[in-house]
């Protein structure tokens, strides 16, 4: 094999006349310029890469929490003119002297606490069976049938709930048929019926974690705790409970934060009595915008009040799964 | 700058964070040379072949390269290719697109790229497999696919990160002995780095013992192998007796030890402590001869055989020195002799002063 | 005693697949209902309320609307995803953490909380309510599933394949094109999936957002505040079936890719 480099020795480094895209690329001069600027030193190709990313998570994703903080603090709303703005937390005391704003919250919270817990408990069995009782190569079927419903929107779903539930729905004519009831039950515009649409619409969000949690599992240390003589239940709450308490945790928090959020479904299910937080907020929006900073306010009233409660939440879990390590 | 060494490491030290992976390393590499680093994991050699390749900066000292500085040039501006570990070839691009990579980006014409590459696969035995993936090749072919890839560019220097750690160990031999005759008929300047002492003696024409951030030892694999300089590459590289004696003092390129009592004679490396200080000796195994009477050689000792390893065309036996309070040495023989030799009656071992070498500690 | 608890254990799982499945069925076939009123039983079926969707014209430029704005928004998440996530993934440096925890907020926010926040910045950015609008939050909403996504298909990509490409001269760029962006297409491809059907479903940032012109789901919502109506199963539907089949689709073509790389 013969080595000749003079060839491409005499013409430097502009590229052949039938050079490929790339080389053509590589050997053109602007890009040429472009690239030895930008890679001139390790830090500086940094920096190239770095500066777009952290602009735009600062604008972009902390931006909007920090203008909403702004508003919030802010007595007049929107600014006019030549008039001095004064920091103020008057719209976050005056969730304290309404039972009107702050009754809607502590509802929304209790709500997301009890749909949450009620989501867990009908997706760990079923979370139980796919990952301990089926066959890894039907593992995938089955749980891909139940993703399927889930690529549907908010809206969709919270109206194929509205139909199941109504006065003349599914629901109630089932249970004529059967005789146990003469007039329908009116489930609809109650708490129960924004129950069912919330656990509907976050079922997957609790599932998905307990899953890959109880798939991590492995089968043996149930087999080893039978062997030790441990019953079906005692096994269960010594064994699998602990271990999947990590899959448990991360469920509840994404299923309560979502939860939290709901503001169409609420609209739609839900009645006078069951208005939550979301839509006392939203109020505060639909009128011409003198209103937001109130509306801020409470926003960010919600979303540390969440914040807090996710925290403790996992904190006690922690505890609970290093409690019974000891 | 003609006569400038292909590669000149200047004073390279390389720290990450507190740890100190190469201190004031210096080292010349002449063109054509097939230059082996050989040590255990964390010695700096990997380290060594990154600074070259440009994928690591030395915290001080300079890289050049035919006498140019390029300490701060990053990999694509530097001739110098890589046959990297685990091959890394690209998994979306045929056999024929990984050879031309290197090609398009010199700014080669397509007639051009097609030529050479043409050219090296068939210089490989690679013609028939153009059009594959490197999934759709055993473990042999990807690392001639590798070789092709680094040396399409003509590179002034290549360089080897433990290519042949992969492949099983009857493919390994034929493909050792494939990379050498490679080098010898490109006239390529191999770098290659190696924890196999076996792969390095084998293919290297000079072998750079590393150990801990620095050299041990600098020399053809001969010499390693029947000179070393230091204990380390005594016992990194094949079998050894390590005689634990005092230093009586040197004449010329001999030094002179005492070794419970007997006094032996061997190569003394520069650098060696002062007469008196306790030093070791190493001599190889098939190196003791053994003899009915007290032979002529420089060293002479008198032992009985206390075991016996059969290994096929050879025996080693082992043999405690009576007048050195029983220390054992152990030899190479024929299997003949070693059958013939038993242990109710003394013998005599004997080597001579170039088959022993004193060591740097 | 396990065949008992197996066989308890499946029927919960298939009633958890009648509770996610039945009331979507009932859905449609509530589509077919020849009235105006909705509600069981059906006594006589019509094709009609499904036909009169492809003739509304609202209804068509809601749904092209929406198409645009989830076109447009993974656009932007997949380009400003992609590049967060080259920037996170493998590389020490100081502040890491807080700008991976910064990136993935906007996944975190409840959905009204979320959708309030960018009406604000939206008019601080001086950024009118309307299609702009909405494709921005779309966007920014979404990135943080890109990152996640690319993020941990770039982990298995060895370090080797981008130095060897270094090596055999292509510049950091060059080699982020031909090598790091062929690798990440099968991740790119199904988050951009995956954002496309959440821009596409989502309501409560589009209705907070969105100007005179109502997107899909927000077009619901204002029909359903005035009444159930067969006419609404139908247009339901239609968005349930192309996000169904888009999703599966999607499904099937990741994990075909993941198989073969």
């Amino acid at each position: 094999m013969s080595y000749d480099a003079s060839a491409r020795a005499a013409r430097g480094t502009v590229p052949a006349s039938d050079a490929t895209f790339w080389g053509r690329l590589a050997g053109w001069g602007p890009y040429r310029a472009m690239a030895s600027f930008t890679t001139a030193s390790p830090r500086r190709q940094f920096i190239v890469l770095a500066v777009f990313p952290i602009l735009w998570v600062l604008t972009q994703h902390l931006g909007p929490m920090v203008q909403m903080l702004r508003v919030s603090l802010t007595d007049a709303y929107p600014v006019a003119p030549g008039v001095e703005q004064h920091l103020t937390i008057e719209h976050y005391l005056k969730f304290f002297q309404d039972p009107l704003f702050w009754q809607p919250f502590f509802r929304t919270l209790i709500f997301a606490g009890v749909f949450t817990f009620c989501t867990l408990i009908l997706t760990y069995p079923v979370a139980y069976f796919l990952a301990r009782h089926v066959s890894p190569k039907n593992r995938m079927l089955l749980l891909l049938l139940l993703l399927i419903p889930f690529w549907v929107g908010e809206i969709v779903r919270t109206y194929a709930i509205m139909i199941l539930l109504g006065n003349t729905g599914a629901v109630n004519l089932v249970l004529k048929w059967f005789g146990l009831i003469d007039r329908p039950i009116p489930f609809m515009y109650t708490s129960f019926s924004m129950g069912v649409g919330i656990v509907y619409l976050t079922a997957l969000y609790m599932l998905l974690p307990l899953y890959s949690a109880l798939e991590k599992l492995p089968k043996s240390l149930n087999e080893a705790a039978a062997d030790l003589g441990a019953g079906a239940w005692t096994r269960f709450r010594r064994v699998t409970l602990p271990l999947t308490i990590e899959g448990i945790s991360s469920g509840c928090t994404l299923v309560f934060l979502i939860s939290t959020g709901f503001y169409a479904t609420p609209v739609l299910l839900g009645g006078p009595s069951t208005t939550v937080f979301a839509e006392t907020i939203a109020g505060f929006f639909h009128v011409a915008g003198t209103q937001w900073p109130t509306g801020a306010a409470f926003a960010i009233i919600m979303f540390l009040a969440a914040l807090c409660i996710t925290a403790a939440f996992q904190r006690l879990m922690t505890m609970l799964r290093k409690g019974d390590k000891t | 700058m003609s006569n400038a060494p292909l590669v000149r490491l200047d004073g390279i030290t390389k720290r990450f964070g507190d740890t100190v992976a190469l201190s004031e390393l210096s080292l010349d590499i002449a063109e054509g040379e097939f230059v082996t680093f050989l040590g255990p994991s964390g010695c700096g050699k990997s380290t060594t072949l990154r600074i070259l390749g440009g994928f690591e900066q030395p915290t001080n000292g300079k890289v050049l390269l035919r006498g140019e500085d390029v300490t701060r040039r990053p990999p694509e501006k530097r001739n110098v290719n890589m046959v990297f570990q685990d091959y890394a070839l690209f998994p979306h691009m045929t056999v024929r697109q990984n050879i031309g990579f290197g090609l398009e980006l010199k700014g080669m014409g397509k007639t051009e790229i097609r030529a050479r590459q043409d050219e090296i696969m068939s210089f490989l035995e690679l013609d028939a497999f153009g059009d594959r993936y490197p999934a759709q090749l055993s473990g042999g072919q990807r690392q001639r696919v590798a070789l092709a890839r680094a040396l399409a560019p003509d590179p002034a220097l290549l360089l080897l990160d433990e290519p042949l750690g992969a492949l099983d160990a009857k493919l390994r031999g034929q493909v050792q002995q494939e990379l050498k005759s490679i080098q010898r008929r490109t006239h390529k300047t191999f770098f290659f780095v190696t924890h196999d002492q076996e792969e390095a003696l084998t293919m290297s024409d000079r072998i750079v013992v590393m150990n801990k951030g620095k050299v041990e030892q600098d020399g053809t694999p001969e010499e390693l192998y029947f000179q070393p300089a230091t204990r380390f590459v005594a016992e990194f590289i094949g079998e050894t007796n390590l005689l634990h004696g005092e230093l009586r003092g040197t004449e010329g390129d001999t030094a002179v030890m005492d070794w419970f009592g007997q006094t032996l004679r061997g190569t003394a490396p520069a650098g060696l402590p002062v007469a008196g200080q306790p030093v070791t000796a190493s001599v190889r195994l098939e190196r003791l001869g053994f003899h009915a009477a007290r032979p002529e050689t420089a060293n002479a000792v008198q032992g009985r055989v206390t075991g016996k390893t059969f290994l096929g065309s050879r025996m080693a036996l082992d043999i405690a020195v009576e007048q050195a309070q029983g220390a054992t040495l152990r030899a190479y023989t024929d299997a003949g002799t070693g059958q013939a030799l038993s242990g109710d009656v003394p013998v005599w071992i004997g080597w001579d002063e170039a088959s022993m070498a004193i060591l740097r500690d | 005693m396990n065949r008992r608890n197996r066989i308890l254990l499946s029927c919960v799982y298939w009633a958890f697949v009648a509770y996610v499945f039945v009331p979507l069925i009932l859905m449609v076939l509530m589509g077919f209902k020849d009235s105006k009123f909705i509600g069981f039983p059906i006594r006589s079926y019509t094709l009609d309320w499904y036909m009169g969707v492809f003739e509304d014209a609202e209804t068509i430029s809601a749904f092209l609307y929406s198409v645009a704005i989830a076109v447009l928004s993974t656009i932007g998440s997949i380009i400003v995803g992609t590049w967060i996530a080259v920037l996170l993934e493998g590389r020490k440096f100081w502040g890491r953490a807080v700008i991976f925890g910064m990136t993935i907020l906007p996944a975190l926010i409840p959905g009204i909380i979320s959708a309030i926040a960018f009406r604000i910045y939206a008019r601080y950015l001086g950024i009118e309510p309307g299609m702009g609008a909405i494709v921005w939050a779309h966007a920014v909403h979404n990135v943080p599933f890109v990152v996640l996504v690319v993020m941990a298909r770039l982990s298995t990509l060895p370090k080797s394949q981008i130095e060897a490409a270094r090596d055999l001269g292509a510049d950091p760029l060059i080699a982020f094109l031909r090598i790091t962006f062929p690798y990440l297409v099968p991740a790119i491809m199904g988050a951009s999936i995956f954002c496309l059907l959440l821009s596409f479903d989502d309501f409560v940032r589009s209705f907070f957002l969105g100007g005179y012109e109502p997107t899909l789901p927000v077009l619901i919502f204002a029909k359903l505040k005035s009444g159930m109506s067969p006419e609404i199963n139908a247009i339901a539907t239609a968005a349930l079936l192309l996000t169904a089949v888009i999703g599966v689709w999607a499904e099937r073509f990741t994990r075909r890719m993941n198989k073969d790389s």
